[in-house]
């Protein structure tokens, strides 16, 4: 079950990745609507991660391409913000809640800029939103991990973009974190932005998104959630292993053997 | 040696005050560098590098012949840049992780190195000498014009730094994201590379090619124990850098035959050992004087708790009790009890008669709230955890001493303010 739609914000075309060698997609073919709140939902190890990042520009593909509002990536990165695994950084880092906000301008303000009132403004505003003001001075090594996540969302937030992708937001958060999170996944929707979500809890699914990828190292379905969300296309994602698929993306790890001739 | 000591303080020596002044900026530099390097985690990059250097250097000095620093330089950061080059490729293209391939090459070069330099020495070439002082330092036999292109060197790094300040704190902290704002990261990364080549191929005057590493990677490790913000551990490091930087040159000028790298290492050594033990909050006595607050606070705090327990047991509140009758609560030494009843009437908890002691109105509540405390969190171990209630006791002995007044009232509106614990104790409130 793919529904493609007329005038994509997002639209893949036969997109490939391998990590590390190892082929992880296979022939992906997409495209999203404009203002929903999407989900990228499969078992562990199926790429959905490494479909962000492949969509991010993060890794080389081995296939097809991405387009972004009709347009090559490259030319609306200004539009995009992207937040990655709270795990992807070190905590430990020296620095604050608001420093880090503040490299969500870093985009706008480029190089030897430093900056203004307006992105400090800015800066202070997403903190409000994910309910963070107060923390603003506090050094990032002593945070929770429902108050890194929030930050992380602050940052994506000063971006101002039109399109967020965001890696599993609500992974090891708290309970009120949670809500926190998709009460402000409500507003930016009814903003008209859209939101990409990897997420991992089949049982809040079906609450939280308006249109869901299915997703199993390739693509089992996409479309709005009351098509897509059904017990045979679950199963189709989680319960039948392809296995033959992924002795083939050993083999080609093994032998390095080459994705595309 | 005493007239050395006193004569580089005079500065009055032209040399002196050059190589003073150009340590101090080649040791900050490099410590400004080694930041970075320091908070990517490739610390031991920068230790590679300054071995793999020495090949350059020597290749450069059989080519030109002569001591030309512009051709050393340019031999040094050549060798250094291939080192780079060569661990990223076998890490890429291979099985072996990092820190081998960092071994790996750092050997192999530094092999290299010695074997030209020996090559070099046994041929007899009178402008050799003083080339063997790359592998240890040797500051004070800087020339003013040595001093000169070294501190411009060292200040440029500064500089582009300074510049690039914004990126490369993105690129160290969270890579990903950085690429994703469209940010030059493979650039920045080949910049971040190569002013660490260049703070290394400064750093070795002052340091020598064995003990660069340490320039590098020691004054952030010390400065990180001062402080959470990446700039003030920055200005910090490069103090402590340029420090050390000095203090080796004033060692090699009071004793010229001491070569200056260890004694620059062990100046730094010296900060970083300073910091580990005393810095606030970070360091090994702030955490143990942390720790022995926290004892006298559980300690005072039992003992208050004895009090209304007693008071509750025989319905004496107000009135003065013994240290025998305490103790029976609570099983400390006399010494102790006794301490700890002196620091609660300083404190105003306590009042004493001749019969004993007996708790101050503020006492009575500060008892009063450490006993509902307790029991709260026993109620709210059984009703939300199912615990057994005769389990919950330890736990809430340890954790009524940490709940904030915050937790306090959550817990008394999650409970709905009851008004016995698990055992039929009545809770006490105000």
């Amino acid at each position: 079950m793919i529904r493609q739609v007329d005038n994509p914000i997002i639209e893949i075309h036969d997109l490939s990745v391998a990590y590390e060698r190892k082929p992880v997609l296979w022939d992906v073919d997409l495209s999203l609507p404009e203002g929903k709140l999407i989900g990228i939902i499969g078992p562990n190890g199926a790429g959905k991660s490494t479909l962000l990042k492949a969509i991010m520009g993060l890794l080389p593909l081995n296939s097809g391409y991405i387009q972004i509002n009709g347009k090559p990536l490259e030319e609306m990165r200004h539009k995009i913000s992207y937040v990655p695994q709270r795990e992807s950084v070190d905590w430990d880092f020296p620095t604050s809640v608001y420093e880090v906000v503040m490299m969500g301008r870093y985009g706008q303000l480029g190089l030897f800029n430093r900056p203004k009132k307006a992105d400090k403004e800015i800066v202070m505003d997403s903190l409000r939103k994910v309910g963070m003001e107060d923390f603003h001075k506090r050094q990032i090594s002593q945070l929770s991990g429902g108050q890194q996540q929030r930050v992380f969302l602050a940052r994506a937030l000063a971006q101002q973009a039109d399109i967020y992708f965001m890696d599993e937001p609500f992974a090891g958060v708290d309970a009120a974190t949670e809500k926190a999170i998709i009460k402000l996944l409500g507003e930016m929707s009814a903003e008209n932005k859209t939101v990409i979500v990897v997420h991992h809890d089949l049982q809040s699914v079906a609450k939280y998104f308006d249109w869901i990828i299915l997703l199993n190292m390739r693509l089992v379905a996409s479309g709005p959630i009351e098509e897509a969300f059904t017990p045979e296309l679950l199963q189709e994602t989680y319960g039948g292993k392809l296995t033959l698929l992924t002795e083939i993306s050993d083999l080609i790890q093994k032998n390095r053997f080459p994705n595309r001739e | 040696m005493l007239e050395n000591a006193l004569s580089f303080f005079d500065f009055n020596d032209a040399n002196v005050v050059y190589v003073s002044l150009g340590t101090i900026i080649l040791g900050a530099g490099a410590a400004i560098v080694g930041a970075f390097t320091f908070f990517r985690k490739k610390a031991l990059i920068g230790d590679a590098i300054a071995h793999a250097i020495l090949p350059g250097v020597c290749l450069a000095f059989i080519l030109g012949g002569t001591k030309n620093y512009f051709l050393l330089i340019s031999g040094a950061f050549f060798t250094g840049w291939i080192s780079i080059i060569a661990i990223d490729y076998i890490v890429k293209k291979s099985k072996i992780k990092e820190d081998t391939a960092i071994g790996l090459i750092l050997s192999v070069f530094f092999g290299v190195g010695i074997m030209l330099l020996t090559y070099i020495q046994q041929s007899g070439n009178a402008a050799q000498t003083g080339l063997d002082s790359f592998l240890f330092g040797k500051a004070a036999s800087m020339l003013a014009q040595d001093v000169i292109i070294f501190s411009a060197i060292s200040t440029i790094l500064v500089v582009m730094i300074l510049l690039f300040y914004k990126e490369l704190k993105l690129i160290t902290y969270d890579k990903d994201f950085a690429q994703s704002i469209g940010l030059p990261v493979k650039w920045i990364e080949f910049l971040l590379s190569s002013l660490t080549v260049l703070a290394v191929v400064t750093g070795i005057q002052a340091v020598g090619v064995v003990l660069m590493a340490a320039l590098l990677i020691t004054p952030t490790a010390a400065a990180k124990y001062w402080s959470g913000s990446l700039s003030i551990i920055l200005v910090l490091a490069a103090f402590i850098g340029g420090f050390s930087g000095v203090s080796g040159a004033f060692i090699s000028y009071i004793a010229p035959n001491m070569p200056t790298g260890p004694w620059v290492v062990m100046v730094l050594s010296i900060f970083a050992i300073f910091s580990i033990l005393f810095a606030p909050g970070k360091g090994y006595f702030s955490r143990l004087l942390l720790q022995s607050k926290n004892r006298r606070q559980i300690q005072d705090e039992n003992i208050l708790k004895a009090f209304h327990q007693i008071a509750e047991h025989e319905n004496s509140f107000g009135e003065a009790k013994s240290i025998g009758k305490l103790r029976e609560q609570r099983y400390y030494t006399i010494r102790l009890m006794k301490k700890i009843l002196q620091r609660l009437k300083r404190h105003g908890y306590l009042r004493k008669t001749t019969e004993g002691y007996y708790l101050s109105d503020y006492g009575q509540r500060k008892a009063a709230r450490l006993v509902k405390l307790h029991r709260l969190w026993e109620l709210y171990l059984t009703e939300y955890l199912r615990i057994a209630p005769d389990h919950v006791h330890e736990d809430a002995d340890t954790i009524e001493h940490l709940i904030t007044p915050e937790i306090e009232k959550k817990l008394e509106e999650k409970l709905g303010y009851p008004e016995v614990d698990p055992h039929n104790s009545k809770i006490p409130y105000d």
